[in-house]
């Protein structure tokens, strides 16, 4: 069903949002560029869903959000992990891990 | 928590749109500065960084939304916290602080718990509405004679009968008849046999009380009719509980009453307990022969409830009846002069005794409530202005008004939830013995429980005063002068308006003491009274055995008569018997039958009534074994049996009243057109009750006039209670199946006479002795901390030169001053409040002196030992620590 695969989705693009502000704290713009430029623009992330991600991630604990200046001195959101934020970037990686790994078992020739 | 690194104020939801909007313009911004950087021109970018983007309207909606939501919830969860936080801190602050807590606490927990434990009673017993459909219409209707003064007699069933034929304004009238250890009927062969608690009852009790069995059914009318099948039984709830187990087979048997058997009908709910608690079985009335109880119309037996159609007026029921009544007193001359009714509703009736000491009492105790919450606001106060420092503090380090109000009124929340609790648990066990103390002296005794609109109240209460109390000290801590109070230099000192306040609050608590204190007085000196009345008979070492004579084996009345021969001679030959005799009525057990006469020498007027007293069946010997002496000729012997002329015996007051001034031995009553001689003038005895001196009474010998309810009276040279099973013997010697109705001492029927006067006095005492313990505590806490306050100014007057007496003078001078003005106000709000117990007030004025003058002695006495023990600290006062305390 659709609603699963969504899921599946929004649970991906979580664990790479964690994982990028692991590096350190972030606007939403930057969050896209860098995902874009680690895959090497493999995974396109739509900006709508990121900022959606994001706020949900904020409403659940897992980033806080605060004013601060861009490089460019501009006014911009920036975002950084919470300690709850940490914790759930390491559970979920490892589920990734583990589910990447599976599937690669599926899809490797016997 | 998310928020916990550096505060951010709360977003209004205008705000978090801005944000969402800015959030995204910057997204934009970066993208299209990103494209042209490729090589895009403006447009495109822009053009190219929206689509990238996705859809950029519903996204911004959704953010918004989806922030307000988080918003909401973000300042839900610090609202929490922040309560989180303020309980622990006034936990901290209250654990810091045990003297001031445990007080608070106390005081709280005395003044809620005993509020809720007699309002659970007074909710009981006046206000719940009785356990009947639509209790309203319900009434009680006497008859009413009043040329002779009577206003509440019980009615003949035969009026009764003609009263339910003419009524238009009343549903039903159902008599009954039920007297405690009076109307039984004796069960045999289930099991030993026993004397029932019965109430004979008239067709239309059930449907006049609109009741419905639990189990089976009730009579139908003509099964009530004599020569119908009258022969019928419903049980109460708690027999068929006892006897039968709670079994639902027990519909259809039948059942051994006087010898006769009985159908059971059904069995009546649990909460039915009309006309009293201790009903066995309800039996139709029409079962009573005539030879037992003849149905005449001048024979008045019957009690009456009554219900009022919906919508009738009680007036309109009243009109009725008199109408009714007017009638037949004119239709039948046996009616002659009863020639009205009296209506009253039936919870006053069923309340009524006991209602003003149940007011008075929860007047007490709201006074005690009321002491305890300016104890509490005194105590509140205090704290308050010492802490002014640590607010004013917290206030410059940016804590808003706003959070310290909550802060300080979450201290005195907790305190007061704390104290409510430990109240309802207070109240809990308060409540439970306030029922056993009181049993048998309150009617629907066993509707009292601790209710949950009794349980809100004392929520309600506790909440109240936590809030209001707490509210006063901490607004004014917060009041805009706290830069002042940094600037004091921490003495917390707050001028005067706290002084003042909380002098206000100690005299109005010594003026709630005395009025207190001036009640418990009243009380107790009226007890003390009560128990000093003469009696007129010696209640110690007498056993009384109460038992009604069977007609079944004993046949014919000589038959009967000589058992109850029999049972004096074998009780009065037992070894530890000194002596024995019986009555029909003994004091405190019925006050005997209305009798009417004509004094030796007196003429009626035609269309009078002649005069009635009081007449009582006993046996010879009686007045011997009870203690009452005989003043003039002589008591009543064996000899003076039926075979020998009718004699009567009257007591003092019958002698004063009606034939004053000569000797009434020897002289004659006409009674019923018989010549009786008077052989002998006997002592007055309180019959009725310890209050009521004796009315005018006449005795007669049961052996010259029979009846079958006997009550033996046995005086025993030991623990008269050790004597019961031999006299219990004795009796089934003689007949095995005699049954028992109670045994019980002499002593136990006057002490549960007065059981209610020691209740109320043993309650209000309680109270007093709160009253002065809390006003004490809060004009000790007042001077304790005035001393506190004045340390340095007591310590420069020591340094100066003033010697110890002086600074006690000082302060004991400022403790007493206040005293005087709450005792002065109390004792003028006694004045006023006592009026309100006149009627439980026994041979003690409301403004007795003694009472009003002792209270001020000891008011005065504690006042003095209250500002003492601060006084004495204070002279304790070592200048050079106090001045250095600075």
């Amino acid at each position: 069903m659709a609603r699963e695969s969504l899921d599946l989705l929004q649970g991906t693009l979580d664990v790479l949002i964690l994982r990028t502000l692991a590096w350190g704290e972030m606007h939403g713009y930057a969050i896209s560029r860098w995902i874009h430029d680690r895959t090497d623009g493999v995974i396109g992330i739509e900006d709508a869903a990121l900022y959606k991600s994001l706020h949900r991630l904020e409403r659940a604990g897992a980033v806080e959000a605060a004013w601060g200046l861009s490089e460019n001195n501009r006014r911009a959101r920036y975002y950084r992990l919470t300690r709850r934020g940490r914790q759930q970037l390491r559970t979920q990686e490892t589920a990734w891990r583990r589910y990447a790994a599976a599937v690669s078992k599926v899809l490797e020739p016997a | 928590m998310r928020r916990s690194l550096f505060r951010l104020p709360w977003r209004s939801a205008q705000r978090i749109d801005e944000d969402v909007d800015e959030e995204l313009r910057f997204h934009l911004a970066m993208r299209e500065e990103e494209l042209v950087a490729r090589g895009l021109s403006a447009d495109q970018a822009h053009a190219e960084a929206e689509r990238q983007f996705g859809d950029m309207d519903d996204t911004r909606r959704y953010l918004q939304r989806y922030d307000r939501g988080t918003e909401n919830a973000q300042r839900w969860s610090d609202y929490l916290g922040e309560l989180r936080h303020d309980v622990e801190y006034a936990l901290r602050k209250l654990r810091g602080a045990p003297v001031f807590t445990l007080t608070a606490l106390l005081t709280l927990a005395l003044g809620i718990g005993a509020n809720t434990a007699i309002f659970s009673v007074v909710h009981g017993v006046l206000l719940k509405p009785l356990p009947f459909p639509h209790p309203e219409q319900l009434v009680r209707v006497w008859s009413a004679n009043p040329q002779m003064g009577s206003t509440q007699s019980s009615v003949s069933p035969v009026d009764l009968d003609d009263w339910r034929a003419q009524r238009a304004v009343f549903t039903d009238l159902g008599g009954y008849w039920y007297t405690e250890g009076g109307s039984g009927i004796d069960m045999t062969g289930n099991g030993d046999p026993r004397r029932l608690s019965a109430a004979f009852v008239e067709p239309g009790f059930f449907p006049a009380l609109d009741v419905q069995p639990q189990l089976g059914r009730l009579p139908r009318e003509d099964e009530m009719h004599r020569g119908g099948a009258d022969h019928v039984v419903v049980l109460s709830y708690s027999f068929w509980h006892r006897q039968f187990a709670g079994s639902p087979a027990v519909v259809g048997r039948t059942l051994t009453l006087g010898g006769d058997p009985y159908e059971v009908l059904g069995v009546m709910p649990r909460d039915f307990r009309y006309p009293a608690d201790r009903i066995d079985v309800y039996i139709p009335y029409a079962t009573i022969p005539d030879e037992a109880i003849p149905r005449l119309r001048q024979v008045h037996v019957l009690d009456v409830v009554a219900r009022l159609r919906p919508g009738v007026t009680i007036e309109r029921g009243r009109a009725e009846m008199a109408a009714i009544t007017h009638r037949l007193s004119e239709q039948y001359a046996e009616d002659r002069g009863w020639t009205t009714a009296t209506v009253e509703p039936l919870r006053d009736v069923m309340v009524g005794s006991a209602r003003t000491g149940l007011l008075v009492l929860l007047g007490a105790v709201a006074f005690v409530l009321l002491l305890a919450c300016a104890n509490l606001a005194s105590l509140l106060l205090a704290r308050a202005s010492v802490r002014e420092r640590e607010l004013a503090t917290r206030s410059a380090l940016g804590a808003s008004r706003g959070r310290l109000v909550r802060q300080l009124l979450t201290e005195s929340l907790v305190l007061a939830l704390t104290g409510g609790t430990l109240g309802v648990l207070l109240a809990l066990v308060g409540t439970r013995a306030l029922v056993a103390m009181s049993s048998g002296q309150l009617p629907r005794a066993a509707e009292i429980g601790l209710a949950p609109s009794v349980l809100g109240f004392a929520v309600v209460l506790s909440v109240a005063t936590g809030l209001i109390f707490g509210l006063v000290p901490a607004l004014r801590a917060t009041a805009s002068d706290l830069q002042s109070a940094l600037r004091e230099g921490g003495r917390g000192n707050s001028g005067g308006r706290g002084q003042r306040m909380r002098a206000a609050l100690v005299v109005a608590e010594v003026a709630v003491a005395v009025v207190l204190a001036v009640g418990a007085g009243l009380m107790t000196r009226s007890f003390l009274r009560l128990l000093d009345v003469r009696l007129g008979f010696r209640p110690d070492h007498v056993l009384v055995v109460n038992f009604t004579i069977g007609p079944r084996d004993h046949g014919s009345t000589a038959q009967m008569q000589s058992f109850y021969a029999q049972v004096l001679d074998r009780v009065r030959a037992l070894p530890g018997v000194a002596d024995a005799g019986a009555a029909k009525e003994i004091p405190f057990r019925g006050s005997g039958e209305r009798m009417g006469f004509v004094p030796e020498g007196m003429v009626v007027p035609s269309g009078t009534e002649p005069p009635t007293a009081h007449l009582i069946h006993v046996s010879d010997g009686y007045f011997h074994a009870l203690g009452v002496p005989v003043l003039a000729g002589r008591e009543f012997r064996r000899s003076d049996d039926s075979h020998a002329p009718l004699i009567l015996i009257v007591n003092a007051a019958f002698a004063n009243q009606f034939l004053p001034g000569r000797a009434a031995v020897g002289r004659t009553l006409d009674i019923d057109g018989e010549q009786v001689p008077i052989i002998g003038v006997v002592g007055d005895v309180r019959q009725v009750s310890v209050e009521e001196s004796a009315q005018p009474a006449m005795f007669i010998h049961n052996l010259q006039n029979f009846r079958a309810q006997t009550n033996l009276v046995v005086r025993t040279r030991g623990e008269p209670l050790a004597m019961a099973a031999a006299v219990q013997h004795a009796i089934w010697d003689l007949d095995r199946d005699q049954t028992i109705t109670s045994i019980f001492t002499l002593s136990s029927a006057v002490g549960d006479a007065v059981a209610r006067p020691r209740l109320l006095t043993t309650l209000l005492t309680l109270f007093g002795a709160l009253g002065l313990l809390i006003g004490g505590i809060g004009l000790y806490g007042v001077l304790a901390y005035f001393v506190m306050q004045r340390r340095r100014e007591i310590g420069v007057r020591v340094a100066l030169g003033a010697d110890a007496g002086r600074v006690q003078r000082m302060v004991v001078g400022r403790g007493l001053s206040l005293a005087v003005a709450g005792i002065l106000a109390g004792l003028a709000g006694a004045l006023v409040l006592t009026r309100f117990m006149r009627s439980i007030l026994f041979g003690v004025g409301t403004t007795d002196p003694a009472t009003f003058v002792g209270v001020t002695f000891v008011l005065f006495g504690v006042a003095l030992l209250a500002s003492w023990i601060p006084a004495r600290r204070a002279a304790r006062v070592d200048p050079l620590v106090a001045m250095r305390a600075e």
